[in-house]
């Protein structure tokens, strides 16, 4: 062993170019499409963003002026406060939603557990536009499902505007996104649980823990990496979540379901400010980069 | 005794809490099959079904007329591909290609969205395999300069939204031609590093032993990688095509932006751009998503096992 | 997998050598396009056909009547390719919700269409105002571009310029559901015979008539966004005395009145009135085809003809309300403009397709009435005598107000208009709560103008 390692101390430089020219290779064919279609388009989004830039004439620098801009824009920081809204409301309801669904059917048979999977998944595999269409049939003030429903079944007498009332229009984004978002973490949470260790949890039974007790201090810190996989999936789900503002409100009513991304698109192209878009792309970015720091130190903490 | 009374509460209590969940579970499981149901039932009902206020849940008569409507307003060719078209100075010669059409047949256009659509998410699923465990393999067991630097971008740039980057995109993207083409969607997915960083996760699983033998047997890199390395990671890979394909066939925002052509849409900015045409004729657009809905989901439940297992295996890994 | 791959390769390499020609370059190349554009317009088209290159030019069109539809725009492409064999031309169809983010992102991707159908509102503000749109001015000395209105040329011009040819106009009005009039005996607030209401109040009362006989839903205030702006604009200004919204030089916006502020709080107080930031004028068209709403505020010739065979009742065009002598209608005008895509011979095809399109009066007037629409010049007859329907409509004509639509910073003037409604559905309704919701906006609006 330690005879190997001197012979690679001397031949290291050399190995080491051979090595590197191969890895490079291997990696060729993913950096082209990696360099070149998010690389690159990241720093020119950072170039871009100190330039005036619309369409039909050249870009002119202006330093920080749209970061200026931005920060007095309060569409933008409406935007932001929904953004960040959505993924603290949606990533723990998701979480929570998703255990406790994984964990009560996980102790059904096993073609009940397999099929409730497959229930909670759909919304995933059926598309965001086809989702988004139905739930604004649902919705609709005159002859949605849910004004139906509610005032037959007494919630409300008045008919609600689900989606043009500020009060609802956001909390309406939620809850759809929600049912396109439990699909995934329930699957894996239902074999994190398939995986805990069963003797332990069994011992814990016998020593007179209840099931709450030996949930809580035996199987959770089991799938404590699961949960993690979860929120940073989630997290990243909600932040791009785009169909539905743009197909459900364009951010309306009052600006109350602006977000970030959809305020970037409607910049760039209602109004033409591709500067100022990428402004905010660059602000974005960085704030979701803090966020991935943060979970991912978390993860190695575990 | 007074101990077994507690235990037999607390049985009671837990068997009691399992039937109160069960039960809520069923409710919600119908809460999340509605949808799905009202598309499918909306998509054959007559209009004056489907604007009553009063809903009607199972349509009296299942009328084609949504499909029919859907399939009449467009049409394009079921595919066409061009080769060549351009021109180019060379000292003082002119090198031109013609531009050759091959067309296929012209169809209502939802047809040629499926094709698309079904294109899109095949071709980048098989790009983003081959590139990503070929990437996967060489950070996983090389150890060359850069590797650090090259895999903290690739950490980095994971979790940012491609909203982030959409206007350099699309001017590059026009730059080089590709925009209002299928590519101009395809290459940012296979670009997203989500791919590499799993299938490298699934290659520090290999014992670097079996490659070094590999390698001390005389082979190549590219038969160590093809012969040992990627039979090795296949479950991973399968993992991987099927994200892939679930995610571009989803991938709505690149496609709202980079497409523009009746004939280059995909089925989902097809439904979208009818409900900008119809905005509440829903007729017709629960009968587009029904067509864009059901193949995926039919693909979904005949590899439904498979599903399950690369979601499960992309996590543990990843 | 190696051989696989050498194999695709080969094929690519000989497909390719296959489609390959080389000829040495001479110094004007052969297919100057600009050759042509100087040859006299008499023997243009022998000249072209026998010298020019093929070309292919791309037409973008609104769903305006049946210049939506592929079987009737495919009739003309046909007709058009025939006698100019060299010149293919590529349609697409938008739509007015995503429409004009396709136009503006396929412009950024370095892929706009040669010719575009559209209004000035768009063709002018936004695009020509930028330098994307060629001058057509040229086009003006065309047989088709010698009768037409000089109102209407002025609306497509920018200092005497004309950046977009005018094809067709109509009038935007308002539409009633008349069977629901009926039964809530509301038809005597207004004139049949003229298309008027009686006043600005009795235009309230039969609100509150059909309102009280039941049907709750008479009209809905729709401010999502996109397009369809000026319904809702004509709903607020044409009652408060043809208020204007730009001032007369098209360079600032002039909305945030008292007298505008004054009827949005009466629609706000109205029974059967809702904001409905739900929705886009999209929508509220289907609503009242299908019969749900009792009135549309977005409305003309061309929406009618395409909706016509959903309606199952009586429809009864209306001009909006007002106490002066007479409202002051938007005009709706649609025009090809031809985008500067930096290709001589693309522009030349462009122009072409223009010129043979309104030249010949049988061709054009068939455009014409394929958008269900009026004519721009003088063709000496009633394209729609006879036809009682269209009369109904035609008799807005004279009533056209201000075409203040090609003010600057109009995309921004749009948003912060709908942005202001939907903040007035959330005042208490008072009219200086409104007017300071007009005033936020209309500050924005002109920021934004002198911005640009």
């Amino acid at each position: 062993m330690s005879n190997k390692r001197v012979v690679l101390n001397t031949k290291n430089h050399k190995l080491m170019i051979h090595e590197t020219a191969t890895s490079y290779l291997f990696m060729l064919p993913f950096m082209i499409f990696f360099v070149g279609f998010v690389l690159y388009p990241m720093f020119m989004c950072v170039y871009t963003s100190f330039f005036d830039a619309t369409m039909g004439r050249e870009d002119i620098f202006v330093g920080f002026a749209n970061y200026v801009q931005l920060s007095k824009d309060p569409v933008f920081w409406k935007g932001l406060w929904n953004t960040l809204i959505i993924v603290l409301v949606s990533v723990p309801v998701t979480c929570a939603f998703s255990l406790w669904v994984a964990s009560a059917i996980s102790k059904m048979p096993v073609a009940a557990t397999s099929a409730f999977r497959c229930i909670f998944y759909l919304p995933v595999v059926t598309g965001s536009v086809a989702v988004t269409v139905v739930w604004k049939w649902m919705f609709n003030n005159y002859y949605g499902i849910f004004n139906y429903l509610g005032n037959n079944l007494g919630l409300f007498d008045e008919r609600i505007n689900w989606l043009g009332d500020e009060r609802f229009a956001l909390g309406c984004i939620i809850m759809i996104l929600l049912t396109t978002s439990v699909g995934q973490p329930i699957v894996l949470y239902v074999s994190a649980l398939d995986n805990v260790d069963k003797s332990l949890v069994e011992a814990a039974e016998v020593d007179g823990a209840t099931q709450m007790q030996a949930f809580w201090k035996i199987k959770w810190p089991q799938m404590m990496p699961t949960t993690l996989y979860i929120l940073v999936i989630t997290t990243i789900n909600s932040f791009q979540c785009f169909a539905l503002i743009q197909l459900l409100t364009s951010g309306g009513p009052n600006n109350s379901t602006m977000t970030i991304m959809y305020y970037i698109y409607y910049n760039a192209f209602k109004l033409y400010k591709y500067g100022y878009g990428n402004a905010m792309g660059v602000i974005l970015a960085i704030i979701i980069a803090i966020l991935s720091a943060v979970q991912f130190k978390l993860g190695q903490e575990k | 005794m007074n101990n077994q009374n507690h235990l037999d509460a607390q049985a009671a209590r837990s068997k009691a809490y399992t039937i109160f969940s069960y039960v809520v579970i069923i409710i919600i499981a119908f809460l999340f099959l509605f949808p799905l149901y009202w598309i499918l039932t909306g998509a054959f009902k007559t209009k004056q079904e489907i604007l009553a206020t009063t809903p009607v849940w199972w349509p009296s008569e299942f009328v084609k007329i949504n499909f029919e409507n859907l399939m009449s307003k467009r049409s394009a060719p079921l595919f066409d591909i061009s080769i060549g078209g351009w021109a180019v100075n060379l000292f003082g010669y002119r090198f031109s290609f013609a531009k050759y059409v091959i067309a296929g047949p012209t169809v209502p256009a939802a047809m040629r969205w499926l094709v698309n659509t079904v294109f899109m998410a095949v071709t980048s699923m098989i790009i983003t395999c081959i590139t990503s465990a070929m990437a996967g393999y060489v950070l996983a067991k090389k150890r060359f300069w850069g590797r650090g630097i090259l895999f903290s971008l690739i950490v980095c740039a994971m979790a940012l939204p491609k909203q982030v980057i959409l206007i350099p995109l699309l001017r590059e993207m026009s730059a080089l031609k590709l925009y209002d083409t299928i590519w101009a969607v395809i290459f940012p997915i296979v670009g997203w590093p989500f791919g590499v960083f799993l299938l490298k996760q699934f290659a520090e699983g290999i014992p670097t032993e079996m490659v070094e033998a590999c390698r001390i047997d005389g082979a190549s890199e590219w038969r160590t990688f093809t012969d040992v390395m990627f039979p090795m990671i296949k479950p991973g890979v399968g993992a991987l095509a099927i994200f892939t394909f679930i995610n571009s066939w989803n991938d709505y925002f690149m496609q709202l932006v980079m497409l523009t052509s009746t004939k280059n849409l995909t089925i989902s900015l097809g439904i979208a751009s009818m409900q900008a045409e119809n905005s509440t004729d829903f007729g017709i657009l629960m009968a587009g998503s029904a067509l864009a809905s059901v193949p995926i989901i039919i693909v979904f439940l005949i590899f439904q096992k498979y599903f399950t297992k690369g979601i499960t295996m992309g996590a543990v890994k990843g | 997998m190696k051989k696989i791959i050498a194999l695709a390769l080969a094929l690519v390499m000989v497909l390719g050598l296959a489609a390959c020609s080389v000829e040495k370059t001479e110094a004007p190349a052969p297919t100057a396009a600009p050759a042509a554009t100087e040859a006299p317009k008499a023997e243009a088209p022998a000249a072209t056909e026998a010298a020019a290159a093929p070309v292919e030019i791309s037409l973008w069109t609104f769903p305006v009547g049946k210049w939506g539809e592929e079987a009737t725009v495919n009739g003309w492409i046909e007709a058009f390719q025939a006698e100019y064999p060299h010149i293919t031309v590529k349609v697409e169809y938008l739509d007015y919700q995503a429409g004009d983010d396709k136009l503006n992102t396929a412009i950024e991707g370095g892929q706009a269409p040669d010719l575009i159908f559209e209004g000035p509102e768009r063709l002018i503000a936004q695009y020509a105002a930028r330098g994307l749109l060629l001058d057509l001015t040229d086009l003006k000395e065309t047989a088709g571009g010698k009768g037409l209105y000089p109102s209407i040329v002025n609306t497509c011009s920018i200092d005497g310029k004309m950046y977009a040819f005018p094809i067709s106009q109509m009038a935007h009005c308002m539409v009633i559901n008349r069977d629901i009039f009926e039964k809530a005996d509301a038809l005597k607030y207004l004139n049949e015979e003229t298309g008027t209401w009686n006043s600005v109040d009795d235009y309230f009362n039969a609100i509150q008539a059909v309102y009280d006989s039941g049907h709750k839903d008479v009209m809905t205030i729709y401010c999502g966004g996109q397009g369809g702006d000026q319904g809702t604009r004509h709903m607020i200004s044409c009652p408060a005395g043809n208020t204007p919204w730009s001032n007369p030089e098209h360079t600032q916006y002039t909305f945030a009145t008292q007298a505008n502020a004054d009827i949005l709080a009466r629609f706000y107080a109205q029974d059967g009135v809702s904001f409905d930031p739900a929705i886009v004028a999209g929508d509220e068209i289907n609503l009242f085809v299908q019969g749900v709403l009792a009135m549309g505020n977005c409305w003309n010739a061309t929406l009618y003809n395409n909706n016509k065979d959903a309606i199952n009742f009586n429809v009864l065009p209306m001009a909006f309300p007002t106490d002066e002598a007479a409202p002051a209608l938007a005009g709706g005008f649609y025009c090809l403009g031809v985008f500067d895509n930096k290709d001589a011979a693309r522009a030349e095809a462009a122009k072409t397709f223009i010129e043979w399109m309104t030249s010949d009066d049988a061709i054009y007037t068939e455009a014409v009435l394929a958008a269900g629409q009026w004519p721009t010049r003088d063709l000496g007859v009633d394209l729609y005598a006879g036809d009682e329907v269209m009369s109904q409509y035609g008799k807005f004509a004279p009533w056209f107000g201000d075409y203040y639509q090609i003010t600057k910073g109009w995309a921004e003037f749009r948003t912060e208009m709908w942005n202001a409604l939907q903040r007035i559905a959330k005042t208490d309704g008072s009219s200086a709560a409104i007017l300071a919701e007009l005033e936020a906006a209309q500050t924005a609006a002109n920021a934004a103008a002198s911005a640009q």
